[in-house]
């Protein structure tokens, strides 16, 4: 089964995001792909599944971006769910992530209708939070380990 | 009132409650039981009887101070006193009528009650053992733990709990300048005065105001009266773009003008129009159904998004700050279409003019280093405990928790706040915790309410198996009768 990510490449010197605009096909082995089933229709599951897994991390980093060792990306698309709202949200996005974001934080206000600009930048604060717990560190703690081995059995 | 009605709401309710397995005798037995507990939200009996058992008493010794001394605060230091062996507690309230019974404006401003219904006095609710400094806070230093009030009497404390209430900001409505902020209770001449008498505008948010509103609304129903040429009287009903003291309130008061009309035969002969901030009736989406049908089923007009800015009482003109959205352009990158906010000001006319005002932090709070930005003072919403000191705790409508300024959020958060204050003390972790609970009693007509009860989860949380969303003699019986006893004898004694 393959599946097409998309990735965002995060700046920081300008704390911004940068959209990859290439498509990635990744090949599922037959366990990844029934675990894919379970999890697509949560997205954040899906996510982390994705960033907490070895196969995944692995391919970032030899196949799709060799050269990045010590940056930092995310995930920004997966198939047809996407998480671009995570990175480019702003205080006039449609209602559609607007109605999400509200959900996810728990923001609920006493009043019928909140101004949008209001809620908006208080989305925008939490998600900074938010955009920090979903960024992959493109770090070598494979090898490191690998070198770690070595050495001690050498000593 | 219109008996027929009445005893056609009786039947709905048996069938209702037979359908549960229930008598009327046995629903009234059970709301009798818990007494107005139910309204405010009692979560069952049992809990009721747990509450009026003796509380332990913890042994910890320190000097609590108590900003404000309305039901939150006096309540609070009752619950206090009943739960220290050695209590030390100040509180400090400057308004004599501080403990006012506030859900009871409504009623006055109907007629139904009368303003010596609603009063009540600071000094005869005090707890035994309780000190009160008749003072007003005006400075908060919790980094050296202590207040100063405004005749320069310094109190220092080892923890502090902040229950100042709100304030009522007409002031920020051009051309009502001059009333500047009011409290509900106490004297509010000068707001009266800058509303005028005899103008038409009106505002039950204070007691005073209340009984004014019950005169300006008698007079203009007699125009609707007299109305002739087709010509109908304008009765406009505003709701804020701030949170305000209970939610339902705008509109409970529309209901009832609505209900004095229909008495005086004079319904035909007038508008009722509410213009809420808001995109809907209410913040539940069960509740904002039933109110909507109720709308149309009594015929009133609506006008979502439309914020009070402005008043010229010599016109009698009402101006609005109309908002809107229009699709913007498509963004490639979201893969969606912008949402565009715009918004102009509107003018209408008006005959009667309900405002309910801006409700904001009382300056020396809000700017003051226990405030936030937005004024209240930011606490975890479920312990209640400051975000940045641990020593100061905050109750009631300046606590900075999402919904919840009503008397019925206060009877849940008062007791969370002394179980975690007192394990503070004990050096203990807060294991108490408020999980959002409101309740609004919204008067629909004189002889029905429809309980909105409700919590963080957005979704009606009722206590009794009855359908929340219907409009029951019952609970304006519990209302009228039950709640007040309850809230006065009950919550300010710390028990219920």
């Amino acid at each position: 089964m393959q599946v097409k990510f998309e990735f965002v490449i995060y700046n920081e010197t300008l704390d911004t995001f940068e959209l990859d605009e290439n498509v990635y096909s990744f090949e599922l082995n037959e366990e990844q792909a029934q675990t894919y089933e379970l999890l697509k229709s949560v997205d954040l599951h899906l996510y982390n599944w994705f960033k907490e897994s070895e196969f995944f991390l692995n391919w970032i980093k030899e196949e799709v971006y060799p050269d990045f060792t010590n940056k930092k990306i995310a995930i920004c698309d997966i198939d047809d769910i996407s998480f671009r709202r995570y990175y480019f949200f702003k205080v006039t996005s449609a209602d559609a992530h607007y109605d999400y974001f509200k959900k996810l934080f728990d923001i609920y206000h006493e009043i019928d209708w909140q101004d949008r600009e209001e809620v908006g930048e208080e989305i925008v604060e939490k998600l900074k939070i938010k955009r920090q717990e979903i960024m992959i560190e493109l770090k070598e703690e494979i090898f490191e380990d690998e070198n770690d081995e070595n050495f001690n059995e050498k000593i | 009132m219109d008996y027929k009605y009445l005893n056609n709401m009786l039947s709905e309710m048996d069938k209702d409650l037979s359908s549960k397995g229930m008598s009327r005798r046995e629903a009234m037995k059970l709301a009798g039981i818990s007494g107005a507990g139910l309204l405010m939200g009692a979560s069952d009996v049992l809990a009721m009887e747990k509450d009026q058992k003796e509380l332990l008493k913890s042994g910890v010794d320190a000097k609590i101070v108590i900003v404000g001394g309305g039901l939150a605060g006096m309540s609070t230091a009752a619950r206090l006193t009943l739960s220290l062996e050695n209590p030390d507690i100040t509180v400090i309230e400057p308004e004599e009528l501080s403990v006012s019974y506030q859900p009871g404006q409504t009623l006055v401003a109907a007629g139904i009650w009368d303003i010596d219904d609603i009063k009540f006095n600071r000094d005869d609710f005090v707890p035994a053992g309780t000190k009160v400094i008749a003072d007003k806070v005006i400075d908060f230093d919790p980094t050296n733990n202590r207040v100063t009030t405004a005749k320069g009497q310094v109190v220092e404390y080892d923890y502090l709990i902040v229950a100042t209430g709100l304030q009522l900001d007409f002031e920020r409505i051009e051309g009502l300048e001059e009333a500047g902020r009011a409290y509900s209770t106490g004297d509010n001449t000068k707001l009266q005065n800058a509303l005028g008498k005899d103008s038409g505008i009106c505002s039950i948010y204070t007691a005073e105001g209340s009984v004014t509103t019950w005169e300006q609304m008698q007079i203009y129903i007699d125009k609707a009266k007299n109305a002739k040429d087709g010509k109908k009287v304008k009765f406009l009903f505003t709701h804020p773009s701030t949170p305000i003291k209970c939610g339902g309130a705008p509109k409970k008061i529309m209901y009832l003008t609505n209900s004095r009309l229909k008495e005086a035969g004079a319904r035909e002969n007038a508008e009722l129009i509410f213009y809420p901030n808001g995109g809907a009736m209410f913040g539940v989406p069960e509740y904002h159904d039933a109110i909507y049908e109720q709308f149309k089923r009594e015929g009133f007009k609506w006008h979502y998004r439309h914020n009070l800015v402005a008043v010229e009482k010599e016109n009698k003109v009402a101006i609005f700050d109309a908002k809107w959205q229009e699709k913007g352009p498509y963004d490639p990158i979201m893969r969606d279409f912008e949402v565009i906010s715009k918004h102009e000001r509107v003018r209408v006319e008006y005959d009667f003019l309900h405002i309910t005002p801006d409700a904001v932090a009382p300056r020396e709070v809000g700017e003051s280093d226990i405030g936030s930005a937005k004024g209240w003072v930011p606490v975890n919403k479920e312990t209640l405990q400051h975000v940045k000191y641990d020593n100061v705790f905050s109750v009631g409508d300046i606590a900075q928790v999402p919904m919840g300024k009503t008397g019925g959020s206060v009877r849940k958060q008062y007791k969370v706040l002394v179980d975690n204050l007192i394990a503070q003390m004990e050096g203990k972790k807060l294991t108490s915790k408020y999980a959002g609970y409101t309740v609004c009693p919204l008067i629909t007509d004189i002889g029905t309410v429809m309980l909105a009860e409700f919590d963080w989860t957005v979704k009606p949380t009722p206590l009794v198996p009855l359908d929340p969303t219907v409009e029951r003699w019952i609970w304006w019986l519990m209302k009228v009768y039950a709640l007040k006893p309850m809230t006065m004898y009950g919550m300010l004694a710390g028990r219920a």
